[in-house]
C-alpha cells in the first residue's frame, strides 16, 4: 500500500449481471478492493473474461456496481447523484482499448476534443482552438490535424486523440483499457512512452488494465492480479514478477514465450491446463483450485486469506508463504517476456 | 533453397484490385519450406503476410481481384495460374488452415462434428459415419476435453481455446501435408497460447507437417519456427534460420522490433525502446527501400534504389543498403 492517503480507493466492489439462464448471475467483479495514490501507475492483469475491464467500468459509471464504494478524493461516490456526481466523476477519465470504435467518424478530431471543452463549461471558439493545440502537442500531433476526420489517421494517431480527448477535462486520474493493444508491435512503444510522459509532466494516476505482463511491469510501479472476478495478488511490481507468489501468477508469467529460441528450445509443457472456468458458477473455495497444479483438499473449502508477505506484497493462497520462500532460495530466473 | 521443398516461392508478386483502388500488398517475394518444418512469416499489419498466403489459395475477400505474378510450386503443382476448381482440391485437403479468429472462421449453424466431417467426405471420399468417427479421434487427436459432448456442440458453446482446437482438428482433418495458420494464438491469453503452441509442435511431429506460421509475436517465433521471414510493405527484408535471424538480426527493421520488446532488466517506469514513425501504408510499389524513413542507418542510395536480398556468410539474406556493405556491417549489429 502506498504511504500517502489514496486519491481514488475502490473498496469491496462487487458487479453482477444477469445470466442468460433464468434467475442466475454473473459476478464479474466479486468483492475487490484495490487503490491508486495520487500520480501512482498501477497495472491489472488477467486472462480475457477474468473482470478487470467490468472493474475499469464499474470505477467510471458504465457499469453500476451491486455493492461496495468507490471513494474518490475521500467522497464516497455512489452518495453523489446529478451534477455533484458528474462534476466530481470528472476527475477519472477512461481510455478505450480500440481506438477505431471510440471516435465519432462524423467529427473532425477538433470537434471531438472541443465536446469535451464543452461539458467543463468552455464556450469561446478562441479559447477551443488554443486548448486543442496544447492537448494535440501534449500527445504529441501536430495542430493541423484538428481539421481531420478519424478516417484519416492511423491507429496509433487515433489512440493519441482518445488521449487528447481524455486530457481535455484536466483528469487525476486515467483508467486505460487495453490501450496499445489494438496497435501495431512498433507503434506499441511510442503510444506507452507517451503515457508515461504525460504521468511525469501532468501527475495524472493511472490504472493500467491490460494483458500483456511484460508490458505493465515495465510501465507501472504497483500491480494487481486478478481471477475470477477476484484480486489474487498485489504487490509492487519489480518484487512481484521476480517472486509471484501465487500458483496462477507463476503460470502466468511462465506461460509468456521467450524471443529466445535456445531458451524455447528447452521449455517445459505448460504447467497449467484448460481455461478459465465460467463466473456463473465459480469452483467453491479457490476459484483457482480446477487448474492449480499444487491443488489441495482445502482449496475447495474455504476461500483463502489474503498471506501477507511483505508489507506490499500479498497473495491470496494457502501456500503462498511457501512459494514465496521457495521464490527467495532458488535463484529465480524470469523469462524473457515478448 | 533445396530442390525438394514442399513449398517453395519465387519471385511472386500479388495485385490487388478493388472496387477503387490498386494495391501491390506483394512485392517479388522468394522463400521456401520443407516438409516438417516450420517457416514463420513475421510482420505488422500491412506488410502483405496474410495476402502473400492467402491469395494464392483463392481466399480473398469477394470483390478483390487478386492478380499473380511469378511463381509459388506446392509439391509438384504450380499454384500461380491455377484454376478455381482445380485449386479447391488443395485447400482443406493437402493444405490445411488455420485463421485468427475462430468465432469468424467457423460455421456458427452447424456442429462442430459435423464440420470437421465434411472435410473427410470431401477430401478423403470418407462415407458419412466414417467421417463422423474420424472426427471424433481427431477431437481426440486435438486433446480437447470431452469429445463426445463436443461432436454436437455449436461453435458458440465454446470457448475461445476449445474453438482453436476445432478450427485445428479441421485444419489436420484432411491429413494436410502443409498447414497454414494466420496468427493462430493472437486471440487467445497467454496460458491458452501456450497450450496451442505446444498442440501444434506435437502434431507437426506426428504428421510430418510443414507449417507456415502467420505472426508478429517474436515470442510465438521462437518457440516454434525453424526458418523466419520478416515482411515490411510488401516485400521480405530478412529471411533466415530462427536463431540467426532473432539472436543477431541484420536487417535494421528486424533489429528494432526485437529491441522494441521489454526486457526484464528494464527498470519499471523506463522509457520503451520502439521504432520512430509508423507503418508504411500499402500502395503503389516504391522504388527504393520502404523502411528508408523509419531507419536509423539511412543513406541516399535507400530513396532510389531497391535493396536486393543478399545473403551473408552466416545464412541470414537481409536486403539493405547498408548492411550488406561491409563498412557498415559492424553499426548494423551495435
Amino acid at each position: 500500500m502506498p504511504d500517502v492517503a489514496p486519491l481514488l480507493s475502490i473498496q469491496n466492489l462487487v458487479t453482477r449481471f444477469k445470466s442468460v439462464e433464468r434467475g442466475k448471475w454473473i459476478t464479474a467483479v466479486d468483492d475487490v478492493s484495490i487503490s491508486l495514490a495520487p500520480g501512482e501507475m498501477v497495472g491489472l492483469v488477467g486472462e480475457s473474461g477474468c473482470g478487470k475491464s467490468t472493474l475499469g467500468r464499474s470505477i467510471v459509471g458504465l457499469e453500476k456496481p451491486q455493492s461496495g464504494s468507490v471513494i474518490y478524493d475521500g467522497v464516497d461516490l455512489s452518495t453523489l447523484s446529478g451534477r455533484a456526481l458528474r462534476q466530481k466523476r470528472r476527475a477519472i477519465q477512461y481510455v478505450f482499448q480500440d481506438p477505431y470504435a471510440s471516435l465519432n467518424d462524423r467529427q473532425t478530431i477538433g470537434e471531438t476534443i472541443a465536446e469535451a471543452l464543452i461539458i467543463i463549461g468552455i464556450n469561446d471558439k478562441a479559447e477551443h482552438a488554443r486548448l486543442i493545440h496544447t492537448l494535440l502537442d501534449q500527445v504529441g500531433l501536430p495542430a493541423s490535424l484538428a481539421e481531420r476526420y478519424p478516417r484519416e489517421l492511423s491507429g496509433g494517431q487515433r489512440q493519441r486523440v482518445a488521449i487528447a480527448r481524455s486530457l481535455a477535462v484536466e483528469p487525476r486520474v486515467l483508467i486505460c483499457d487495453e490501450p496499445v493493444s489494438a496497435l501495431d508491435l512498433s507503434i506499441r512503444a511510442q503510444v506507452m512512452n507517451l503515457f508515461l510522459k504525460l504521468h511525469k509532466e501532468l501527475n495524472v494516476a493511472c490504472l493500467f488494465i491490460a494483458h500483456d505482463l511484460a508490458l505493465v511491469r515495465q510501465a507501472t510501479s504497483r500491480t494487481y492480479v486478478m481471477y475470477l472476478g477476484r484480486i489474487i495478488e498485489e504487490g509492487r511490481s519489480d518484487e512481484l514478477y521476480a517472486r509471484p507468489s501465487h500458483p496462477y501468477t507463476q503460470a502466468l508469467l511462465a506461460s509468456i514465450p521467450s524471443a529466445d529460441p535456445r531458451i524455447e528450445a528447452n521449455r517445459p509443457p505448460p504447467s497449467i491446463f484448460g481455461e478459465i472456468p465460467s463466473p456463473t458458477n465459480p469452483p467453491s473455495g479457490c476459484r483457482f483450485r480446477t487448474r492449480c497444479p499444487q491443488a489441495m483438499e482445502i482449496c475447495a473449502a474455504t476461500p483463502p486469506e489474503a498471506v501477507r508477505l511483505t508489507p506490499s506484497h500479498s497473495a491470496r493462497c494457502v501456500i503462498a508463504g511457501d512459494i514465496y520462500q521457495k521464490n527467495k532460495a532458488a535463484d529465480h530466473v524470469e523469462p524473457v517476456p515478448a | 533453397m533445396s530442390a525438394n521443398s514442399l513449398l517453395q516461392a519465387k519471385d511472386l508478386s500479388i495485385d490487388l484490385f478493388t472496387a477503387r483502388a490498386a494495391l501491390r500488398p506483394v512485392d517479388r517475394v522468394s522463400y521456401s519450406v520443407d516438409a516438417g518444418e516450420t517457416l514463420a512469416i513475421v510482420g505488422e499489419s500491412g506488410s502483405g503476410k496474410t495476402v502473400l498466403n492467402f491469395a494464392p489459395l483463392g481466399l480473398m475477400p469477394t470483390g478483390v481481384v487478386a492478380d499473380l505474378h511469378g511463381s509459388l510450386r506446392f509439391g509438384g503443382t504450380e499454384l500461380v495460374g491455377l484454376s478455381a476448381k482445380a485449386l479447391r482440391n488443395f485447400r482443406g485437403g493437402q493444405i490445411g488452415t488455420i485463421f485468427q479468429d475462430p468465432m469468424s472462421a467457423l460455421n456458427p449453424a452447424m456442429r462442430i462434428g459435423r464440420q470437421i466431417a465434411e472435410v473427410g467426405e470431401l477430401h478423403l471420399g470418407l462415407t458419412a459415419s466414417q467421417a463422423e468417427n474420424r472426427a471424433l479421434e481427431l477431437l481426440k487427436v486435438v486433446r480437447m476435453s470431452d469429445p463426445e459432448a463436443r461432436l454436437r456442440q455449436y461453435p458458440h458453446e465454446l470457448s475461445g481455446g476449445l474453438r482453436q482446437r476445432a478450427m485445428i482438428a479441421i485444419a489436420i482433418a484432411g491429413e494436410p501435408k502443409l498447414l497454414i495458420a494466420d496468427e493462430p494464438t493472437t486471440a487467445l491469453d497467454v496460458t491458452v497460447q501456450a497450450q496451442i503452441i505446444a498442440l501444434l509442435k506435437d502434431l507437426q511431429r506426428r504428421l510430418h507437417m510443414a507449417i507456415v506460421l502467420i505472426t508478429h509475436d517474436m515470442g510465438v517465433v521462437a518457440s516454434i519456427a525453424s526458418k523466419v521471414a520478416v515482411m515490411y510493405a510488401g516485400r521480405v527484408v530478412e529471411y533466415g534460420g530462427v536463431e540467426q535471424v532473432l539472436l543477431a538480426p541484420r536487417h535494421p527493421y528486424t533489429g528494432g522490433l526485437i529491441a522494441a520488446l521489454p526486457r526484464p532488466e528494464d527498470a519499471p517506469g523506463s522509457l520503451f525502446r520502439g521504432l520512430p514513425g509508423a507503418p508504411p501504408i500499402l500502395g503503389a510499389p516504391q522504388p527504393g527501400c520502404p523502411f528508408a524513413p523509419r531507419c536509423p542507418l539511412v543513406e541516399e542510395i535507400c530513396s532510389e534504389l531497391r535493396p536486393p536480398l543478399v545473403t551473408a556468410s552466416s545464412g541470414t539474406a537481409a536486403a539493405c543498403h547498408v548492411v550488406n556493405d561491409v563498412r557498415y556491417r559492424e553499426v548494423a549489429h551495435a
